[in-house]
């Protein structure tokens, strides 16, 4: 399948600071996620795509379009912007319906898409009210009301959920599903690992510029196999425990955690690890109360590749 | 559809969002308090011929014409007015944060550029005219003046205010573009360029906008005050020029020249400021540096 997003190369320097160091990505159609922690280069990224910026170095396009100074893509992408900017003396339909009329639809169609999309995001009902009293939440909604109006069929979506309260969060992460539901490439950057995994199983992991892993999570657990594993071994007798797992030839490493009268195991064969421990655990003595490993969600991939 | 029926729809599409953003940026001018700040100033001509013909009557109006109309307000209101207007036309977007949204709009850069200095034309002519008009009234309303003509002196005061309001509108909407620090360059490009070097009696002063602001006054209206035994013409010496000796200022360009450089020269410096804002990248800043 022809990518809709395709980094070749990119380098993006702002003076001495990189901000993406010789990306090559190539985005599918559906719902990614783009992690990395703050400087990871994800905004950066995103303004790239959106042509906001110029590579100093690469190419990107877009749905098969170079991006910088075409501006006549800019009627297929939409962008929610990190930023939480606003002309605040709009009221949100008024900003939605001039985001549309900027966007190029007529006065008709503009009306009509400003209503479905604040409908969309579920704004209708305060969209008569000024965008400066909107709380953090309808804030966000409205930025991704403006950047849904224009129907694109690419979106970007600059930390959607940042700031906003669990409900607003749960109910943007349902607007983002639905919109990858119905066909649209959504690319969502995050920080926050748990939002991103329960909205895709794509994801592109970035830190410092660079690209650390991209493509679907099950692949991207598999490096996780070339770096050391934390187990956390929760027994009474938590030092005898210790003087055992020494002995093994895969535990590269044992910590004790007196406080939680327990073990953190480091080994790089998590596998055959986990298969000799029900044996250890019934030996006298060495009864295993609780076992438990970051490594079972995104966080701990992210951990692992963007530390190594 | 035909080719020629996608190409009239993408056309009228593009020309309703350049209209909408002029529309955007003229609701920003009239939002913002910076266009009331701005009518307080305007109105200061005003108040000044009110107070001055209350405690001065035997003031020739021609001379408080002169010196509010000619010299206080070309020389002092019209380039603050252009610089408080046109310095900001992208950066105060940028600072706002709001740029981005007109950034990812179908919509060439330059043309935003422009879009948003015409309305910040619009907005200076129209204060600029406003407020020279109620100045004419106040200065000659009720007075004993010996100007004749004056709805004909106020129209064209009018239309060289205007003109040379576009003018620095278009070069502050450059300088803007140019550096951070647009309005400090600005306040100083106005106190010494069009300050000081203006009024030098120099070839240097050809540089100047107000020095064809003065030319184009003085081409089209007199300056006559009556004094005993003999008129006077004022703008002769307050503006250096050596009417005596040279009495059709051959030295000086006419009035269509006058016109035609100040067009020009705002045409060059709006085309410069637009391939600029097309070439250029303008960062929004991100609230974590991500």
């Amino acid at each position: 399948m022809k990518p809709v997003v395709e980094f070749d190369e990119v380098s993006k320097w702002y003076g001495n600071v990189i901000g993406v160091n010789k990306l090559t990505i190539r985005v599918p159609a559906g719902v990614t996620g783009l992690l990395g922690p703050n400087g990871a280069g994800k905004s950066t990224l995103l303004q790239l795509a959106t042509g906001q910026l110029f590579p100093s170095q690469g190419t990107v396009t877009v749905l098969g379009q170079r991006v910088w100074g075409n501006t006549s893509l800019n009627r297929f992408i939409g962008l929610c912007p990190e930023q939480d900017a606003f002309y605040e003396w709009m009221t949100g339909w008024d900003f939605i319906h001039t985001c549309a009329r900027l966007g190029g639809l007529n006065r008709i169609d503009a009306k009509d898409a400003a209503g479905r999309a604040l409908e969309s995001v579920g704004m209708t009902k305060n969209k008569d009210r000024a965008v400066r009293g909107y709380s953090k939440g309808m804030r966000q909604r409205t930025k991704l009301a403006q950047a849904l109006v224009h129907d694109p069929e690419v979106l970007f979506l600059d930390e959607p959920m940042t700031g906003t309260d669990p409900v607003a969060r749960r109910d943007l992460m349902d607007i983002i599903q639905r919109l990858g539901g119905e066909g649209k490439s959504v690319m969502v950057s995050s920080h926050v690992l748990h939002e991103v995994q329960s909205l895709t199983p794509n994801i592109i992991l970035m830190n410092r510029g660079r690209l650390v892993a991209e493509g679907n999570i099950r692949e991207i657990r598999e490096l996780i196999d070339k770096h050391p594993h934390h187990i956390v071994l929760v027994c009474n007798e938590y030092r005898k425990l210790a003087a055992r797992l020494v002995e093994w030839d895969d535990v590269e490493g044992v910590k004790v955690l007196a406080r939680a009268q327990g073990l953190m195991v480091e080994t790089r064969s998590p596998d055959a690890f986990y298969g000799r421990l029900p044996q250890l655990s019934l030996e006298a003595g060495t009864a295993i109360d609780e076992v438990y490993s970051d490594d079972d969600n995104l966080e701990a991939v992210f951990k692992y590749l963007v530390n190594k | 559809m035909t080719t020629a029926a996608l190409r009239s729809a993408h056309d009228s599409s593009y020309l309703a969002s350049l209209w909408t953003l002029f529309v955007l940026a003229v609701r920003q001018h009239l939002h913002g308090k910076r266009w009331m700040v701005m009518a307080a100033l305007f109105v200061l001509p005003a108040l000044l011929a009110v107070v001055i013909r209350a405690t001065a009557s035997d003031a020739p109006s021609i001379w408080l014409e002169f010196i509010l109309i000619f010299m206080f307000i070309p020389q002092a209101l019209l380039p603050l007015v252009a610089l408080v207007y046109s310095s900001g036309i992208i950066q105060d977007e940028q600072e706002d944060q709001t740029l981005t949204y007109l950034l990812i709009r179908p919509i060439p850069r330059w043309s935003i550029y422009v879009v948003k200095l015409l309305a910040a034309l619009v907005m200076t002519v129209i204060l600029t005219a406003i407020f020279t008009t109620l100045t004419y009234i106040v200065i000659h309303v009720g007075a004993d003046s010996a100007v004749t003509n004056l709805p004909s002196r106020c129209a064209k005061a009018v239309v060289i205010h205007s003109t040379a309001v576009v003018a620095y509108c278009c070069l502050f909407g450059l300088i803007g573009l140019m550096t951070k620090r647009a309005l400090v360059v600005g306040i100083i490009y106005a106190a010494v360029v069009e300050g000081i070097l203006a009024n030098l009696p120099l070839s240097i002063r050809m540089v100047t906008v107000i020095y064809y602001t003065r030319i184009m006054a003085y081409r089209s209206m007199e300056f006559i005050a009556d004094v005993p035994h003999k008129g006077l013409d004022i703008a002769a010496g307050a503006w250096k020029l050596d009417s005596k000796v040279d009495p059709q200022l051959s030295e000086h360009p006419s009035l269509a020249l006058c016109v035609l450089i100040l067009g020009v020269a705002s045409m060059i410096f709006t085309t410069i400021a637009a391939v600029m804002c097309s070439r250029r990248e303008f960062h929004v800043k991100t609230p974590e540096g991500s």
